[in-house]
């Protein structure tokens, strides 16, 4: 493994790369748990709601340490976590709509989760040293998602009919999205490229591609026909587009933060 | 959507006995895994398996439990 890289090297361009990183990596992992958490009532056994439960957890658990990882850069992580509003979140565009289908959250499990944890991968394998020691658990417990995404994926598509076409649908609505996020190729992307901190587009988007291929041609498509989208925000490292304003509001705590008594 | 009955056992130390700590209802083998970790998450297991419950053969009794997964499994 390569040496760790000196963050006090950096300047201030690599900076702001390394940051956006972190903070589209964390605001996604929040962003996922709210999606999953919706659906710990309503999914379809008693036993799927509460695997979603702990999956809530595990997706907060892992923002929570992506965003306290910008302490590492002497930055404050409160404001991000608690004072941006919508159109500052960097969280991937497939989480920022509520899944209005059993479908729908089973296609983000599989693939933006799978995303998440294919960029994660990246990531601990680069030359960031709080995350070769942080997100290995993470991935762990990201298996068990992929489980049970990967379960209900292809339950859902041998079922056919109605199932099959809202798992079709979900799935080619938010493919192009995550396809740019995970083979982001912008400067600052490059950037992490050349110091270490991510593989290089090409390996990513790759990987991720070989990940949900088989996945899903069951419901119809070809990963590699499917384009990323081309409105890019280099800001926030994430298609164009926020999360509706409810989810945002729930991510940043408001209301929990207005029973805390000082 | 047809579902089974998975036993769940689990050990807390290495050494401990494996013992039966409840069930769960799942459609294949990998979310029985899922649900049973999910679910009976009050401890930190050394170990946890599921058996489904079809595949444990009674040997002494003709009622109970896994007899009437045996006639189930035939429907």
């Amino acid at each position: 493994m390569t040496d760790a890289l000196d963050l006090s090297t950096l300047n201030e361009d690599q900076r702001d790369a390394l940051v956006r990183l972190i903070v589209t990596l964390a605001d996604s992992k929040r962003l996922m748990g709210i999606r999953y958490s919706d659906w710990t009532l309503g999914a379809p056994s008693i036993e799927t709601g509460v695997s979603m439960a702990s999956m809530t957890q595990d997706e907060w658990g892992h923002a929570r340490l992506l965003y306290a990882m910008l302490k590492t850069l002497d930055i404050d992580p409160g404001p991000f976590e608690y004072e941006r509003t919508g159109d500052k979140f960097a969280s991937v565009s497939a989480l920022d709509r509520e899944p209005l289908d059993w479908a729908a959250v089973v296609a983000l499990m599989v693939l933006a989760d799978g995303a998440l944890s294919t960029m994660l991968r990246s990531v601990a394998q680069g030359t960031l040293e709080q995350a070769r020691r942080r997100v290995p658990k993470m991935l762990a417990e990201e298996q068990y998602h992929m489980s049970m995404g990967s379960a209900w994926y292809r339950r859902l598509a041998d079922s056919g009919g109605e199932s099959r076409r809202l798992l079709a649908v979900a799935t080619e609505d938010i493919l192009p999205g995550l396809l740019a996020w995970v083979g982001v190729d912008d400067a600052a992307a490059r950037r992490m490229v050349a110091i270490g901190i991510l593989d290089s587009a090409a390996d990513r988007l790759a990987l991720y591609r070989d990940e949900v291929r088989e996945f899903v041609a069951l419901v119809g498509v070809d990963i590699d026909a499917v384009l990323g989208t081309s409105e890019w925000d280099e800001v926030r490292g994430r298609a164009v587009g926020r999360p509706d304003e409810e989810a945002c509001e729930r991510a940043r705590g408001d209301r929990n933060r207005a029973l805390l008594v000082e | 959507m047809r579902e089974f009955v998975y036993d769940v056992f689990t050990r807390k130390e290495r050494g401990d006995r494996l013992q039966h700590v409840g069930y769960v209802d799942a459609f294949d083998d990998e979310t029985a895994k899922v649900y049973a970790w999910t679910t009976y998450s009050e401890e930190k297991w050394f170990e946890m398996c599921v058996v489904k419950r079809v595949n444990v053969l009674p040997v002494n009794r003709t009622d109970g439990l896994y007899v009437d997964a045996q006639e189930s499994a035939h429907d």
